[in-house]
């Protein structure tokens, strides 16, 4: 395999609340490659979003901070990156697609302002060059009648209109990495399918590496390469699509992909895992997922248990059962 | 453009109605008009003659529209007390106040916003702790209070500043500060709350993932919508300075429209007291419906519907 453009590395990141700093990203490590999507899958509230915006620079401060580990782009590192250098990265080398794109466009400002303000922060163009440009961007995304949208408001769009924007914004700039955190999840059902397949089209096209971050397995099932399963903070496994879907091996795996309908089986009670994430402030001190597991033993509940890499795949798991048929 | 015609019939209506309301309350205070007029030895048949001269016998809706026909014929009257032209007092005086009131006007946004913007920036900081405290000073402290506390200060402790009079700019200085305490103080809890609310906002981190720096984000987006609430409400400031300015002119012997006013309630001179405040409501009003104005053209998403 080719050397991976972005190597996260052991990043953790901790959020204070009334004095207490707590970890919310923990020891998390995986590598991108070109012109591939890594899908990061996970209940909310499992650090997903906080792991891209830590590798983005873009975590809250000052109640949130990176306290170790590297995100390595080349050969400088992001983490220690100052914010000055930082801010020539986003929106060029690395982008991002957030998760609501209702609330994500600045309601003041054109579609038009907004996307060649970003060009000119980055390129030394003309305001006609920009405008071009941003033109171009809208139309590569198939947004109906890009010339009208450049010279109207936020609010005149459509949400699938403006997750198109957002995509246009974010591609405009022909970054290495585009980080999607939920791109289709606040859209209609029927959005949903068109703006992935724009998503997807530009990413094959430009050879780009994605991070396609999603609670929807089906998304992941259909377009990722890799997936990573993060639980608490953590990844708990990371393997190849075909691999992770036909032969999960951690239990919470097993138990999000028992949770997925499925059509073709008698109706009855949806499978759910019981119990639910721990807080940040409670991770019980052993396996986080150990009191949610029905294969726990004891070790479980006493020692944490590490990424161990085998055959292609990363596992996280004292006591891994091969899944048992629905 | 129905929301703009909307406001202006609004105004209108608003106007109206308190010509209605100004017109009965000064004729129902009580005095008597012919004592600004005749000397104290009038018998009561002089003053009969001149209540009759004055139409002051009419019924009080038929003294009103005969008012309205010659005010928006241009014709204002004359003082009861020394036969002035009050069109040349409105003139004179007027042009005090609006010197007065454009100053204090000035003084609340050129001072409230960068202060509520400075707060917002350093939230939780000493810097912000002490502008928030100082609003809370400008909003607690009585304004004839402050205006009395000044004085001595800063003209008889001091001796910086002259404590009264009109009209050199250094004499403008305390009554306008004083006059725009208030309106800056709660410019400044405004203008903070706005930025910080709209800093939360999810467009902020697309800015932000787009590379533009904070002094960016900050000072020009987050900046133009918090800058809504602020226009909005420019209009209450309006009212605000127009009320206080009463006070402030008759403690700092201001000549301008206030002061006038103070003056013709005190010797019952119904004409010009009448005018004056018509010419406050008016101020007020006009006020608000330029605001009104002003947060149409700043917010987009009620300028094409």
């Amino acid at each position: 395999m080719a050397s991976p453009l972005l190597s996260v590395r052991d990043l953790t990141t901790v959020i204070r609340t009334e004095g207490i700093e707590f970890e919310v990203v923990r020891g998390v490590s995986f590598d991108m490659y070109p012109n591939e999507i890594l899908g990061l899958v996970g209940e909310s509230g499992c650090g997903k979003t906080m792991t891209a915006l830590s590798v983005m620079g873009l975590i809250p401060s000052p109640a949130a901070r990176i306290a170790g580990g590297r995100v390595l782009f080349g050969d400088r590192d992001l983490v220690s990156l100052g914010e000055r250098a930082m801010r020539e990265v986003r929106g060029d080398d690395i982008s991002m697609i957030f998760q609501d794109p209702l609330t994500s466009l600045d309601p003041m400002f054109t579609i038009g302002h907004l996307l060649t303000e970003v060009i000119r922060r980055h390129r030394s163009v003309s305001r006609s060059e920009a405008e071009a440009m941003a033109l171009q961007a809208l139309t590569e995304v198939e947004l109906p009648d890009p010339e009208t949208r450049m010279s109207q408001y936020p609010h005149q769009l459509s949400g699938g209109m403006r997750q198109r924007v957002m995509i246009a914004m974010a591609l405009m700039l022909d970054p290495d990495i585009l980080i999607a955190d939920e791109p289709t999840t606040a859209l209609d059902v029927t959005v949903q399918a068109q703006i992935l397949d724009r998503l997807l089209g530009q990413q094959r096209r430009r050879g780009m590496s994605m991070l396609l971050i999603t609670h929807d397995l089906g998304v992941v099932a259909a377009v990722a390469d890799r997936v990573a399963v993060m639980y608490s903070g953590e990844i708990v496994e990371q393997a190849p699509v075909t691999q992770l879907f036909s032969d999960p091996q951690h239990p919470y795996t097993q138990g999000l992909l028992r949770a997925v309908p499925q059509t073709r089986h008698q109706r009855g009670a949806l499978h759910t895992i019981p119990g639910r994430v721990p807080p940040p402030q409670f991770v019980p001190p052993g396996c986080p997922f150990s009191p949610r597991c029905s294969q726990a033993l004891v070790r479980c509940w006493e020692e944490h248990p590490e990424l161990v890499p085998d055959d292609g795949r990363h596992l996280r798991c004292f006591n891994p059962q091969p899944l048992a048929p629905a | 453009m129905r929301y703009l015609a909307s406001r202006t019939v609004y105004m209108l209506v608003i106007l109206a109605i308190s010509s209605v309301a100004v017109f009965y309350a000064i004729r129902l205070s009580g005095g008597d008009a012919t004592a600004a007029r005749l000397p104290a030895s009038a018998t009561e048949a002089d003053r009969e003659t001149l209540r009759e001269v004055l139409g002051l016998n009419d019924p009080i809706y038929q003294q009103y529209f005969t008012y309205m026909g010659r005010l928006l014929s241009g014709d204002l009257g004359n003082s009861l007390t020394n036969n002035a032209l009050i069109s040349k007092m409105v003139v004179e005086h007027g042009r005090n106040s609006i010197i007065l009131g454009a100053a204090a006007f000035l003084l609340v946004f050129l001072v409230g916003v960068p202060l509520g913007m400075l707060a917002s920036v350093r939230r939780n900081t000493l810097a912000d702790q002490g502008i928030m405290s100082l609003s809370v000073a400008g909003m607690a402290v009585p304004n004839f209070w402050l205006a009395l506390l000044s004085i001595w200060l800063f003209a008889s402790v001091l001796g910086w500043l002259p404590s009264a009079g009109c009209c050199e700019p250094r004499q403008l200085i305390l009554p306008a500060i004083v006059l725009a305490a208030e309106g800056t103080a709660l410019t400044v809890r405004m203008t903070r709350s706005a930025m910080l609310e709209n800093l939360d906002s999810d467009w902020v981190r697309t800015l932000r993932a787009g590379g533009l720096s904070e002094a960016r984000v900050i000072g020009k987006h987050v900046f133009r919508n918090a800058l809504i609430p602020i226009i909005s409400l420019a209009g209450l400031r309006i009212g605000q300075i127009v009320g206080y300015a009463l006070i402030v002119e008759v403690i700092f012997g201001w000549p301008g429209l206030g002061q006038v006013l103070v003056n013709a309630v005190l010797r019952r001179d119904y004409p010009v007291a009448q005018f004056f405040s018509l010419v406050l409501v008016v101020m007020v009003v006009l006020g608000n419906w330029l605001a009104d104005l002003g947060y149409l053209a700043a917010n987009p998403r009620l300028r094409k519907t």
